[in-house]
């Protein structure tokens, strides 16, 4: 730690962190109060539950007294012990299941709530954003909550049940009560503090577990390095200290284990052993009958799990609650970027192609100190198409991302056919722009889906149609389900060219106004580029398109070529003139396309 | 205490399997089978003293009690106490002494594993998946850590109890008895219902997770797209199914449990009630005594409650002897590439030869290289150059025996590779990948990948050596700048460099190169060209080459195509020739101009 916290800071920090968990907690209670009336039927099961488990060993006392002692109707108490299993049996599987229904819901709605918060979240979170910390929110943090909602129900029978078992108690024999009940308290206070420091061992373990999987993971995938130095060993003894170091914290973590859990364990059997002995006397003296003796075992052995309960539910409860915290403070960021409160339309298709974009003295950084657009113009007419080309870092895609409004400029206007961007709602503006993006996307689904991805009703003709002009439809006919296949991270594996193909089409059955491809041939083989680039052409006709891209021949085929130089237009022309007259042009060109692969020239 | 597990039927192992898994795992355990023992003694220890409890009320109650002898009662209430303080001793100790064993037997397991693995050479690599192989050594054996930690106490505890409670309830009362047993059939029978039902079960659970946990993961990796095509809301209604999918695999899983819990419960009342009724009666007829009627209903729970814990842990059980298994099919798995036994050491300088070989990817169909013949000489540059795919890094690898090539043999100064130690090959044959792949640790720490044994003064010498002298020194701490994951911190042309001094810290005769096909920043490119060529002077060097001024520098070129030498010559003669690299040279010429 390199900063030192000052006294007001502290103070700031702890009162942010007290709003941030009474905030969770007002989270949590609106997610029950939908679920209020399940909740309050497992609550009356459980109690119902208690009170007949409660009186189990009244019954079993009356028939030792009454049935075995005095010789009395044996048969009627067995039947009335056999009942009362019926009854505790049926309740306490009612309870569970509601319990755990419920929990599962709570979880279920919450994991709802929380995707489509994050979906709705503008880009620039999701630039911050880790998806590794987003997943725990949405998987680790809520399976907490849920482990804290289905004890509810089960803590409430407990609490009901520690109350009628101790008042029976007293009420046989206050004396024996108090003897008997002495050591038990302390199986809560156990099992209290063995949650509170079991949590951090475990959590030290894992993360002992988390290094070693990373020397695993590299060691695996750097295993040509591995291989080809023969550091065989190096990495051997990584992995010996990261498995020393799991043992030593597993170690620490199994010493908790065993001062707490024997404890718990025994604690109730001095109460028993005080039983025994205090009872024993009393009974000898003729205070107590043997009922009552067998009856308090009995029953001191029904507080032991319900007081374990308690103490672990404590911390459970903290747990939740910091679980909370951590999914409030996603929930409560607003987006960034929303759809304007009294949106305008785009015009309607006429006679004048639509599709028209301008960029107005735009300016624009991630970091609004370091701008990446200064001072941007640039217009489009409907229908035209035009390059865009810069050196790496001049703000080409940055531009698109603009026109998508994934961000809003620092100053300036972007428009669309003549409205500001800002005016429109999203998902009109955002369908009637079809980008294929530099790092190309797929679904985890099949072809035909990832094609239709922005259309889920086109027919099969369209989408064939718009694969055929991307050039993606014979090489989807050759895979083994042709349309059907399923392809992405965890299906079929595609080349990169076939990926942008494919992102193509999907552009392409969007029919949006504008057409962006952001480098989106680059990885295509350049025997096959002049196939698509034809196909292209059929595409780009009466259509708007912004080309980024760095081979001359995908350049050529815009209207006009612009240059984006240090965030501002440096030349418009078409490719031809800015080759002949620009030299800044020419460098950039080629400082782009480096030498091409010849191996791939075949 | 228990967390869900399960065994699919593909994966379930049979009888002989899990003898042999079992007879492993001691063999594995055997360094600390002396802690084994202890263990096992302090949980007889401990689970004679649960039973004893109820014993000695008993006897409180008969002797003491109903006995009106109060000498007795006291004897039995002290020696209650005496119980349970050893209980509470012994239990500690079998917590301790039961973990030791588990986690010595896995961490045992993670280092016999993980040697393996790097024994192993890279065509395992190629047949097995990275997460699959990363897996194996996490996700696997810390499934077992959960069975070390409880399970296996509670497994041998059940069993125990089982066992004695059984024989001490037939020696108390062996009417009673039949009466408790009377109940065991109903239990056991739901108890293997239960078991079947809940593996199902949970199976489903595991897989509806894995389902949701991806549709999660893809909605948040590809939010840009997603929200580029306005799709938001569409999304969100199928991840909603997946969601609910998953709500209703759970319920499921409770469903099955809920009625077997329900009849555990009820079953142990209805015992109660049975041993009242009948002992009662018993008691009446001066069969059993008042005192072995209760210890009979505080030891029913001692033997329907190891039933039920069986139960549950079966499925634990099941699924870590699978882990098991798999991981012992790794230690069996034989490395194809390893050190021939009279190896020799590789002599300092000498001609590289490749003579004839074939070779065939492990479960390739067609043959990768078809009888290549080809010799590199002393201090000599070779370039490969031909199409994607058509074996060019492979001749490569295997010249550095990454593989071991079917038919024919590549030798260097006249010795065999297959017959050289490992440590000498790597010493004089290094292979520079190409990509710069780093390890967490510094920069230095990257270095000593190459050479572990290595001194600061050796690595400083390596740096100057490529001419990245002044580059590193100018990170924020020099070399000992942490380069977090993955080299993250560093451009690709700094990993670049620090790979290649990592070549330069090895000094090997020959270098093997895979020339980077991506394009670095302008900057580096200029310096990682300048280290490249400091690190090949004077070395025998074999690149497989994508740039043209590469090859223009190379003494001699081979073109492969179609898994065979094509074409050999110099620069000049291939282009006279007119064939396959005249045309390669002029495709690239003309994408020169036209730029």
């Amino acid at each position: 730690m390199t900063s030192i916290e000052s006294d007001t800071e502290v103070a700031a920090r702890l009162e942010f962190e007290e709003t941030q968990r009474s905030e969770g907690w007002r989270l949590l209670r609106a997610a029950l109060r939908m679920q209020r009336r399940n909740l309050l039927l497992g609550a009356l099961v459980g109690i119902l539950w208690a009170s007949f488990k409660v009186a189990v060993p009244q019954m079993t006392k009356y028939a030792i007294n009454d049935g075995i002692e005095k010789n009395g109707p044996l048969l009627q108490w067995a039947l009335i012990i056999g009942g009362l299993g019926v009854l505790t049996g049926v309740l306490s599987g009612m309870r569970r299941y509601i319990a755990f229904r419920e929990s599962r819901w709570a979880e279920t709605l919450f994991r709802e709530r929380l995707f489509s918060h994050v979906l709705n979240l503008h880009v620039g979170y999701h630039d911050k954003a880790q998806t590794g910390q987003l997943m725990s929110r949405a998987s680790s943090d809520l399976m907490q909550i849920q482990g804290f909602i289905v004890m509810i129900p089960i803590t409430l029978s407990n609490v009901i049940q520690i109350f009628a078992v101790t008042a029976i108690l007293f009420i046989t024999d206050p004396i024996l009560a108090i003897v008997a009940l002495i050591p038990l308290p302390f199986v809560n206070l156990s099992a209290r503090r063995f949650s509170h420091r079991i949590h951090p061992a475990s959590i030290a373990v894992q993360a002992e577990q988390a290094q070693l999987a990373n020397v695993v993971e590299e060691s695996i995938s750097g295993v040509r390095v591995v291989k080809g130095f023969g550091a065989e060993q190096v990495q051997f003894e990584k992995l010996e200290k990261e498995a020393d170091d799991i043992l030593r914290e597993s170690m620490k973590a199994a010493r908790i284990r065993s001062s707490f859990m024997p404890a718990i364990d025994v604690l109730p059997a001095l109460g028993l052993v005080a039983v025994l002995g205090v009872g024993g006397h009393r009974v000898l003296n003729g205070d107590l009958t043997i009922g009552d003796l067998v009856a308090f075992n009995v029953y001191l052995t029904l507080l032991i799990w319900p007081l374990r309960n308690i103490g672990m539910i404590v911390a459970l409860g903290q747990r939740a609650a910091a679980a909370l915290v951590r999914i409030n403070e996603v929930m409560s960021t607003p987006s960034e970027i929303t759809d304007p409160v009294q949106p305008k339309t785009l015009p309607q298709q006429t006679a004048e192609p639509v599709g028209a974009v301008k960029f107005d003295k735009v300016v624009f950084g991630y970091n609004p100190e370091f701008p990446v657009l200064r001072n941007f113009s640039m217009e489009i007419r409907g229908g035209e198409s035009i390059a865009i080309v810069g050196a790496t870092g001049s703000g080409k895609s940055t531009v698109t991302r603009l026109l998508l409004r994934f961000y809003d400029t620092q100053s300036g206007h972007v428009f669309l056919d003549g409205i500001d961007v800002r005016k429109l709602k999203l998902s009109d503006l955002r369908k009637h722009i079809g980008v294929v993006f530099e790092d190309t996307v797929l679904f985890n689904d099949s072809v035909r889906n990832n094609i239709a991805f922005a259309k889920p009703d086109a027919g099969d003709d369209e989408i064939e149609r718009a694969a055929k002009l991307s050039g993606a439809h014979d090489f989807v006919l050759q895979l083994p389900n042709g349309y059907e296949t399923v392809i992405g991270e965890r299906g079929f594996s595609l080349s990169g060219g076939q990926r942008q193909r494919i992102a193509i089409a999907r552009a392409i059955v969007a029919n949006p106004r504008v057409l962006v491809l952001d480098d989106a041939t680059s990885a295509v083989d350049p025997s096959k580029e002049g196939e698509i680039r034809d196909a292209m052409k059929t595409v780009m006709t009466g259509r708007t398109t912004i080309v980024i891209a760095h081979r001359p021949g995908t350049i050529a085929l815009a209207d006009r070529v612009i240059l984006l130089d240090e965030g501002k237009v440096a030349a418009i022309g078409t490719h031809d003139e800015l080759v002949a007259s620009n030299a800044r042009y020419r460098e950039v060109l080629a400082s782009m396309s480096a030498p091409e692969e010849i191996g791939k020239v075949n | 205490m228990w967390s869900q597990s399960g065994v699919t039927d593909e994966d379930r192992l049979s009888r002989a399997q899990a003898r042999t898994v079992i007879g492993r795992v001691f063999k594995m355990a055997a360094p600390f089978r002396k802690t084994m023992y202890v263990a096992f003694a302090c949980v007889c220890v401990t689970t004679l003293c649960a039973l004893a409890g109820p014993l000695l009320v008993r006897r409180g109650i008969d002797l003491g009690i109903r006995g009106k002898d109060p000498t007795s009662l006291n004897i039995s209430v002290g020696m209650y106490l005496l119980v349970a303080l050893i209980a509470y001793v012994f239990g500690r100790a079998q917590f301790l002494y039961l973990n030791r064993t588990g986690e010595s037997f896995l961490r045992v397991l993670r280092l016999a594993v993980f040697r393996q693995m790097q024994r192993q050479s890279m065509a395992f690599y190629d047949r097995n998946k990275a997460g699959v192989l990363v897996a194996r050594m996490t996700a696997d054996i810390e499934s077992m850590a959960e069975l070390v930690q409880w399970g296996l106490l509670q497994f041998l505890a059940a069993g125990m109890l089982i066992v004695f409670a059984l024989v001490l309830l037939a020696t108390l009362s062996w009417q009673l008895t039949i009466v408790a047993l009377l109940v065991m059939p109903i239990l056991i029978a739901a108890s293997v219902k239960f078991q079947r039902d809940s593996n199902k079960a949970y199976l489903a659970v595991r897989d509806r997770v894995g389902a949701n946990l991806s549709a999660l993961q893809e909605g948040i990796t590809t939010v840009r797209v997603i929200q580029a095509y306005a799709q938001e809301e569409e999304t969100i209604r199928k991840f909603t199914k997946s969601n609910r999918e998953l709500f209703q695999s759970h319920e499921h899983s409770v469903r099955v449990s809920t009625w077997y819990f329900a009849l555990i419960e009820f079953g142990g009342v209805f015992a109660s009630a049975l041993i009242i009724g009948i002992g009662g009666w018993l008691v009446h007829r001066g069969d059993v005594t008042l005192g072995t009627v209760v210890a009979f209903t505080l030891l029913l729970s001692s033997l329907f409650d190891p039933v039920q814990q069986l139960s549950q842990l079966y499925n634990t059980v099941q699924s870590a002897g699978a882990a098991l298994n798999k991981l012992f099919q790794i230690l069996d798995a034989k490395p194809e590439v390893d050190e021939h036994p009279g190896a020799v050491a590789l002599p300092a300088s000498g001609e590289l030869v490749v003579n004839g070989i074939d070779f065939t990817y492990s479960g390739a169909e067609n043959r990768a290289l078809r009888s290549v013949s080809i010799s590199v000489g002393v201090g000599e540059k070779l370039a490969l150059v031909g199409p994607t795919g058509a074996g060019k890094s492979t001749l490569a690898k295997l010249m550095a025996r990454l593989y071991d090539p079917q038919v024919g043999s590549v030798s260097y100064g006249g010795i065999d590779l297959k017959m050289a130690t490992m440590s000498s090959l790597r010493e004089r044959i290094v292979v520079v990948p190409q990509e710069g792949f780093l390890f967490n640790g510094t920069i230095r720490d990257n270095l000593r990948i190459a050479r572990s044994s290595a001194t600061d003064e050796e690595i400083d010498a390596a740096i100057s050596a490529i001419g990245a002298t002044d580059h590193f020194a100018a990170l924020p701490d020099g070399l000992d700048t942490e380069v977090r994951e993955r080299g993250s911190r560093l451009s690709a042309g700094e990993r670049q460099l620090v790979a290649l001094a990592r070549a330069a810290l090895v000094d090997p005769a020959v270098l093997v190169l895979d020339e980077a096909t991506s394009n670095l920043d302008p900057g580096t490119e200029a310096e990682v060209e300048h280290a490249l060529e400091q690190l090949m002077a004077g070395r025998t060097v074999i690149v497989v080459a994508h740039r043209l001024s590469t090859v223009q520098r190379a003494d001699h070129i081979a073109v492969i195509a179609d898994a065979q030498v094509a074409e050999y010559g110099t620069h000049a003669e291939l282009i006279a020739k007119g064939g396959r690299y005249s045309a390669l040279a002029t495709a690239w010429q003309k994408s020169q101009v036209t730029n």
